[in-house]
C-alpha cells in the first residue's frame, strides 16, 4: 500500500495529512503566524507517528505550493525538496487552487486571499485559467470557493499528489503570482570618457 | 578519533553551496565543493534583494546538495551529519537551507548540526591550514568586518569590527559610483593599478581614536563627493576614475593595517604558542591589502594565512567544517532548529551593529 504525506504552511497554518492508499489515517494542522519553521518537521513526525508510517518508509510527497505567504511556501517546499531527495521519492507541488478545486462542481472559480485587499484567482472550466492575482471583490456569475480548512487542505494535497506522482517531472516550486519587491538601482552611473 | 563525513550547506547571502568535508577537527579535506552564485539576478537593483535571493534558495539548495554528493562519490548513507548555516543573514535564504537540511536529517534519521555563519569562515583557517588555538581571524567581506581570537569552535572574542558599512559594501558602492561592474572588488583593484592613490586624500575614518573599531560608511560618501567635484555633464575621465579608485583603496588599506597591527598587539598578550593572523573573506582577496596585511603580520612576529578565494567567500565547505567540529563535540541540534537574521559570535562583548531591541546582529 502506498503512503503519502502531504504538508502546508502556506498560510497562517501548519498543516500535514497522511493517507494510506487512498485512505486518510492522520491529519493534523495548528493556527500560528509564526514559527512554522521550528513547528513543521515535529509535526509530520507526529502524523508519521499517528499513522504508524516511519518516514523511510514514505512513498510520495505532496507540498503546498501556495500562492500565499511567500516565507511559509518556501519553509514548505524546502523541507519537502529535502526530504524526497533524502528518500529518493518524488515530492509533488500542488497548488492552494487546485486542492481548493479538487471535487467542486465545475465553472467554478477559486479565490484565495491576498494581501491588500486583493485576491489570488483561478478559474476551472472558465477564465482565468490561468492563476493570476488581482483586486478583491467579486464579480461575474459563476460560483466562488474559498479554500478549505488547512487540516483538509493538506488532505487534498495529498490526494492530488497520490495520482500526480507517476507522471510528475519537476522538482516542487513556490506558487508566487507576484513579482519581488525590487526597484533597480537609481542614480545612473557617469560616462566615462577615454 | 576516526574520521567525520559531513554534508554543509549554505544559503544565508546571494551564494548557494553544498559541500562534503571528511576528516577530523583540525585535520579535514574538501571533497567538493558547490557553489551556485546568483550574482546575474541581482545585477540590475545594485545589490542584493532579499526576497530575490531566497526565491533562487529554495530552488537550488537540494540541486546543489545533489551535485555536492556525487562530485565527491559520496552517498547520503555515508554522510555523519547535516550541518547547515542557521544564521545570521538573509532570513528567507537562511531558512530554506535550514528546511532543507531539516527534511534531509528527518528522513535519514541522522544528526543536525546549526552552524554559525560567522563561525563558518573564522575556523575555514583550520580546514585550509591546520591552525591551532588560538588565532587571530580578520573576517572582512561584503557583509562583515571584525577581528576575532578564535579560541576554539564555539569560543570567540571580538577585538573589533566596522561600527556601520562593511569594506566590501564600501568596493561595492564605489564600483557603481564609478561605472565599474559589479562585484566591486576586484574591478576597483584592477582600475585602482592605474591610477595615483595621492591624488585624492580620502579620511581615515576612526584611525585617530583608539582600539581597533572601523568605520567605512563615511568614506563612500567622501568619494561620491570627490567624483561629483571632478565630474563634468555627468562623464568622467578614466584617469579620474583610476585615481578615485586608488585613492579609496589606499584609504581601505591603511585603515585595515593600522587597525589590524592593533588587534595583534592584543592577540600577542596572550602568548599564542604558534602565533598567526588569518584573513577570510571576499576582500582578503584583493592584493594591495593583502600585501600590507602581510608587512603587518610579520613585523608583529605572526604567521600570515588567506585561504584560498573559493574557501574565502561564502561556501557550504566552511559550514561543513565548522558542523564537524561542533559535532566532534558532541554538540547537535533538534527538529526545531531556528533560523536567526541575527546571531553575534561572540555573546560576551557589547553588540556593534544593530543594537537595537532585536539585539546584536553579528
Amino acid at each position: 500500500m502506498v503512503w503519502t504525506l502531504a504538508f502546508d504552511t502556506s498560510a497562517a497554518h501548519c498543516a500535514a495529512a497522511l493517507l494510506r492508499g487512498d485512505q486518510l489515517v492522520a491529519a493534523r494542522a495548528e493556527d500560528m503566524g509564526r514559527g512554522q519553521a521550528e513547528r513543521l518537521m515535529p509535526l509530520i513526525q507526529e502524523v508519521l507517528a499517528e499513522g504508524g508510517c516511519p518516514m523511510s518508509d514514505l512513498d510520495v510527497i505532496g507540498v503546498g505550493v501556495g500562492p500565499g505567504n511567500f516565507t511559509g511556501i518556501r519553509i514548505s517546499v524546502s523541507a519537502a525538496r529535502g526530504m524526497a531527495l533524502a528518500l529518493g521519492i518524488p515530492a509533488v507541488g500542488v497548488s492552494t487552487l487546485d486542492a481548493t478545486a479538487l471535487d467542486a462542481e465545475r465553472p467554478v472559480r477559486v479565490h484565495v486571499p491576498a494581501p491588500r485587499d486583493q485576491v489570488y484567482e483561478q478559474g476551472f472550466g472558465c477564465e482565468p485559467a490561468v492563476p493570476l492575482m488581482r483586486a478583491g471583490g467579486t464579480d461575474g456569475d459563476t460560483p466562488v470557493i474559498l479554500p478549505p480548512a488547512p487540516a483538509e487542505l493538506a488532505e487534498r494535497i495529498a490526494r492530488i499528489a497520490l495520482t500526480r506522482a507517476p507522471f510528475e517531472t519537476e522538482a516542487p516550486a513556490p506558487l508566487y503570482l507576484r513579482a519581488a519587491d525590487a526597484a533597480p538601482a537609481k542614480d545612473a552611473p557617469p560616462v566615462i570618457l577615454p | 578519533m576516526s574520521d567525520l563525513t559531513i554534508l554543509g550547506i549554505e544559503s544565508s547571502c546571494d551564494d548557494t553551496g553544498a559541500a562534503i568535508v571528511r576528516g577530523t577537527a583540525g585535520n579535514a579535506r574538501v571533497l567538493s565543493n558547490i557553489v551556485m552564485g546568483q550574482a546575474e539576478l541581482h545585477a540590475a537593483f545594485g545589490g542584493v534583494v532579499p526576497e530575490i535571493a531566497a526565491r533562487a534558495h529554495a530552488e537550488k539548495v537540494d540541486l546543489a546538495v545533489k551535485q555536492a554528493l556525487s562530485e565527491a562519490m559520496v552517498s547520503l548513507s555515508e554522510v555523519d551529519a547535516i550541518a547547515v548555516t542557521a544564521g545570521p543573514g538573509l532570513i528567507g535564504g537562511v531558512l530554506s537551507g535550514v528546511m532543507c537540511a531539516k527534511g534531509i536529517a528527518a528522513a535519514l534519521g541522522k544528526p543536525l548540526v546549526g552552524v554559525n555563519h560567522l563561525a563558518g569562515h573564522a575556523l575555514t583557517p583550520r580546514l585550509t591550514d591546520g591552525l591551532t588555538y588560538p588565532y587571530m581571524m580578520l573576517l572582512v567581506s561584503g557583509g562583515h568586518c571584525q577581528f576575532l581570537i578564535v579560541r576554539g569552535p564555539d569560543e570567540f572574542i571580538r577585538v573589533g569590527g566596522t561600527i556601520d558599512d562593511a569594506p566590501g559594501e564600501a568596493f561595492d558602492k564605489v564600483a557603481r559610483l564609478l561605472a565599474l561592474p559589479q562585484p566591486g572588488g576586484p574591478s576597483v583593484e584592477a582600475r585602482a593599478r592605474d591610477g595615483d592613490p595621492k591624488r585624492f586624500r580620502f579620511p581615515r575614518p576612526l584611525l585617530d581614536r583608539e582600539g581597533c573599531d572601523m568605520s567605512y560608511s563615511g568614506l563612500k560618501t567622501a568619494v561620491l563627493r570627490a567624483r561629483d567635484e571632478v565630474m563634468t555633464d555627468n562623464t568622467l575621465t578614466a584617469q579620474d576614475q583610476a585615481d578615485l579608485c586608488a585613492g579609496f583603496q589606499e584609504a581601505v588599506t591603511a585603515v585595515l593595517a593600522e587597525k589590524t597591527r592593533r588587534a595583534l598587539r592584543v592577540y600577542m598578550e596572550l602568548n599564542p604558542s604558534q602565533p598567526m593572523i588569518a584573513v577570510a573573506g571576499g576582500v582578503a582577496a584583493n592584493q594591495a591589502i593583502r600585501a600590507a596585511l602581510t608587512t603587518v603580520a610579520e613585523e608583529a612576529g605572526a604567521g600570515f594565512t588567506a585561504p584560498p578565494l573559493k574557501l574565502c567567500t561564502d561556501n557550504g565547505a566552511m559550514i561543513a567544517y565548522a558542523g564537524l567540529e561542533r559535532f566532534a563535540l558532541g554538540e547537535t541540534d533538534d527538529m526545531t532548529l531556528q533560523a536567526r537574521p541575527r546571531w553575534p559570535l561572540d555573546k560576551k562583548s557589547a553588540p556593534m551593529i544593530g543594537s537595537g531591541k532585536k539585539g546584536a546582529k553579528a
